[in-house]
């Protein structure tokens, strides 16, 4: 009986002095000294973000002198809470992620660059029902969306829709959320949902690299243009880091083979500069599809 | 042979009574969970779910992605590891303060129990998506989580294992002067050693499931690894990854059983208390803890900053103001009752498939399919059922039946095991058939056990079924997984409220059911 406490107490001091030890050992992760910190929100799979993110990564450590690193996430609020908690430095956002920081970080996160093709982006309604031929077609089907704060995946396809008249959660049967642009089409092409919504970008990239059987899941409705992705800095980082920042993106050529390479894994002709403004049409579609309060 | 009145079942209309009774309260259970067994068995469904099962074949096996495995696998060890550790710091004080063991009279602390009910009541899943917030991107998250949930988990049943103890020796104790430290030190806990280490064990292994599950939040781990196979419906790096978790599972299970028996032996008697075995354990645990603790590299100093401490207040108070507005009040009602629906309906399947399985012949072919049910997830058989069902609320039931008759069918069948034998055989000796002889000669035996595990597992799956939402089986996950990424903070507060007030009904409802029942 005795035994078996002294063994019991034996195991607590044990365990007091283990934890004691490594929080004395395991201090802070650190501040971003000469390191700065990247991340995106996940709107493809990791393992592929990190993929296209390589040789830029190693092209901004060139350009700025400092070491970058990759810090990958699985959800998009997650980014725009690391923006605003200082996290992370440098993010590749959503149009509505983009609002959602500036709301989060009371105005102070800048868009310094987005690619040429973000100012006229566009979103794809696909299924694989023969029935489906137009978006009243979707009345009483499953639907699936991206992340719930995908600007291409979620908000503007809710807008539209919207504006066709079709409330989501009271005219589709099940909505589901797939979480990035290249599962939504899984879910759909698995019957999973019977239709779906996602990032033009992304679609043509799937059918490009043959990811998607086109003769079995197809493009019925495509949304009217807006404004969507930029690269967004958190506001009090240094004005020089922000400007060799911006100057990096903006002097990507594609005449240069090195510079092709990046911007074929961005999927970009080229980067054009962007301001805040841009993103008040998201930013009022937000408010009317009840997803910003 | 049923036809012969000889051996019909004297009780059958009471029980068939009974039977329609029970249907007819569940009806509306069974309409909110849109249960529709045709959808199962249609034929595009089957063709969908034949054709992912079968990429799960061959299991992805690429140097780099089994880097990866291997990574993940000790993060989830590691996670569970270290949440634990950080659960049984909190554990200990917390179930001191709430136990009435040891004290002059057993008044118990009302504060401590409210904090524990609150701790245990909000599932380690949505724990870890506050976490991931405040303190995003890694394994930080999981082992707070962990660590807060298992920490009331432990000393609510800390506390009531001194409680169960024999009071004698500490009141004993106590009336010759000593404090009540002391007389739990020496009066209770060489009593309740064995069962307090052997639960805690068993906590552990619990945690590495836990852990996994945690990872479909971005908690790290395999969790995290098979949400994206699962997502993208890859097959072949999802069975890959299912059979590290079942490796990871069965090792943990070894290794609990190893330690339990163990302790079942009593020590050798030696000069010495602090015996050889147990130093080797002690240091093999410290070893552990700081080997986890150092492979996760979590920035503990980081979490006590001030800034820290102002942005974890800042998301806390998010949370002050629930919207409690009637339209948005009658919405999470309506997921609460589909997520009640999940729970019930998904824990009477899988008595029904749990007690089947556990009367089935042969034992050892059957007892390898109940591992087989209950080794894969609930979050995982959800994404298998989505597909055969579509998404939605009959998705998540199916898979909450899916894994607990996995459970409850071993404990059925150990149940049955132990039943006495003699009623049994006094009805076949009279001539009585198996089917009769088994309704009245075991099955009354062993009915409350049943009964009690049932309902355990059902305040078990109602925590469950509330997160199941988020892999798209609707109810109050999906709600809050929306809510929260949108950083709609009011609205999240209130279905986390919701998801509270249910487990805590639940968990009601189970204990005046069992108390009934005993």
């Amino acid at each position: 009986m005795i035994r078996s406490t002294s063994r019991r107490l034996a195991l607590k001091g044990a365990l007091a002095c283990a934890l004691a030890a490594s929080l004395s050992f395991s201090l802070p992760a650190g501040a971003a000294d000469g390191v700065l910190r990247v991340s995106a929100i996940p709107d493809e799979a990791p393992t592929e973000l990190q993929r296209k993110f390589a040789p830029l990564g190693k092209y901004l450590e060139a350009q700025t002198g400092m070491k970058v690193s990759f810090v990958p996430v699985s959800d998009y609020a997650t980014v725009v809470e690391s923006l605003a908690s200082r996290k992370i430095d440098l993010a590749w956002l959503g149009g509505f992620t983009f609002v959602q920081a500036k709301v989060r970080t009371n105005g102070t996160a800048i868009p310094i660059v987005q690619r040429e093709e973000d100012a006229k982006f566009t979103s794809k309604f696909i299924t694989a029902d023969p029935n489906i031929k137009a978006l009243s077609d979707l009345k009483g089907k499953t639907f699936a969306f991206g992340a719930p704060s995908s600007t291409s995946g979620s908000l503007m396809p809710r807008y539209f829709l919207q504006q066709a008249g079709l409330n989501p959660e009271k005219d589709f049967k099940n909505v589901a959320f797939s979480g990035a642009h290249d599962a939504t089409v899984a879910f759909v092409a698995a019957g999973k949902a019977d239709a779906g919504v996602l990032n033009a970008s992304v679609w043509d990239k799937l059918v490009e690299q043959k990811k998607v059987d086109t003769a079995k899941v197809r493009v019925f409705a495509t949304t009217p243009t807006y404004f969507d992705y930029n690269w967004t800095v958190r506001g009090d980082l240094d004005p020089a880091l922000v400007k060799k920042l911006t100057d990096a993106f903006l002097k990507l050529d594609p005449a240069n083979p090195e510079h092709k390479e990046i911007m074929a894994l961005q999927r970009a002709s080229k980067f054009i500069p962007t301001k805040k403004e841009n993103y008040e049409g998201i930013e009022k579609a937000a408010h009317a599809a009840g997803l910003l309060k | 042979m049923l036809l012969n009145p000889a051996d019909r079942d004297p009780a059958a209309t009471r029980r068939l009574a009974a039977l329609l009774a029970a249907l007819a309260i569940l009806w509306p259970l069974l309409q909110a969970a849109e249960v529709k067994p045709g959808a199962l068995f249609a034929a595009d469904n089957l063709k969908v779910i034949g054709g992912f099962l079968a990429a799960f074949l061959p299991p992805e096996t690429g140097i780099e992605f089994l880097g990866y495995l291997g990574k993940a696998t000790l993060e989830t060890l590691a996670i569970a590891t270290a949440g634990l550790a950080l659960a049984w710091i909190l554990a200990v004080p917390l179930a001191y303060l709430a136990s009435g063991a040891g004290r002059e009279k057993a008044s118990l602390n009302p504060v401590s129990r409210f904090l524990l009910t609150l701790l245990r009541g909000i599932p380690e899943l949505v724990w870890a998506l506050l976490f991931v917030r405040v303190f995003g991107l890694g394994p930080a998250a999981g082992v707070l989580a962990l660590g807060l949930t298992y920490g009331g988990m432990l000393a609510k049943v800390y506390a009531e294992i001194l409680e169960s103890a024999d009071p004698r020796p500490a009141r004993a104790l106590r009336q010759a002067g000593a404090g009540r430290p002391a007389a739990i030190a020496y009066g209770l806990l060489p009593q309740a050693a064995k069962e307090l280490v052997s639960y805690t064990v068993y906590r552990w292994e619990c945690a590495i499931r836990a852990s996994v599950v945690m990872g479909f939040v971005g908690a790290g781990g395999l969790g995290q690894l098979m949400d994206q196979a699962m997502k993208m419906l890859n097959g072949g790096e999802a069975a890959s990854i299912l059979l590290a978790f079942m490796a990871l599972v069965m090792a943990a299970d070894g290794l609990s059983h190893w330690l339990r028996r163990r302790l079942e032996k009593p020590a050798a008697p030696r000069a010495a208390a602090f015996g050889p075995g147990m130093a080797g354990l002690s240091l093999g645990l410290a070893a552990a803890v700081l080997a986890s603790f150092g492979f996760l590299d979590i920035g503990f100093g980081a979490l006590f900053t001030r800034e820290a401490a102002s942005s974890m207040g800042e998301f806390a108070a998010n949370f002050l103001a629930p919207d409690l507005s009637g339209e948005w009040l009658l919405k999470v009602a309506k997921g609460a009752w589909e997520t009640l629906a999940m729970s019930a309906v998904g824990t009477l399947l899988a008595a029904a498939a749990g007690l089947l399985l556990a009367l089935g012949r042969p034992r050892f072919l059957f007892g390898l399919g109940l591992n087989a049910l209950r080794s894969v997830p609930e979050l995982v058989w959800a994404t298998i059922t989505a597909l055969a069902v579509g998404l939605g609320p009959f998705a998540g039931t199916l898979a909450l039946a899916l894994h607990t008759a996995g459970v409850l069918g071993r404990l059925y069948a150990e149940a049955l095991e132990n039943a006495p034998a003699a009623p049994n055989q006094a009805l076949r000796l009279a001539g009585a058939p198996r089917s009769i002889a088994f309704l009245h000669g075991t099955l009354p035996e062993v009915f409350p056990q049943l009964l009690a595990y049932t309902l355990y597992r059902w305040e078990m799956n109602i925590r469950m079924a509330a997160i199941l939402g988020f892999v798209g089986a609707g109810g109050l996950g999906q709600l809050l997984y929306f809510e929260l990424s949108l950083f709609h903070y009011a609205q999240a507060s209130t279905v986390i409220a919701a998801m509270l007030i249910l487990s805590v009904t639940v968990d009601w409802g189970s204990a005046w059911l069992r108390r009934r029942s005993a």
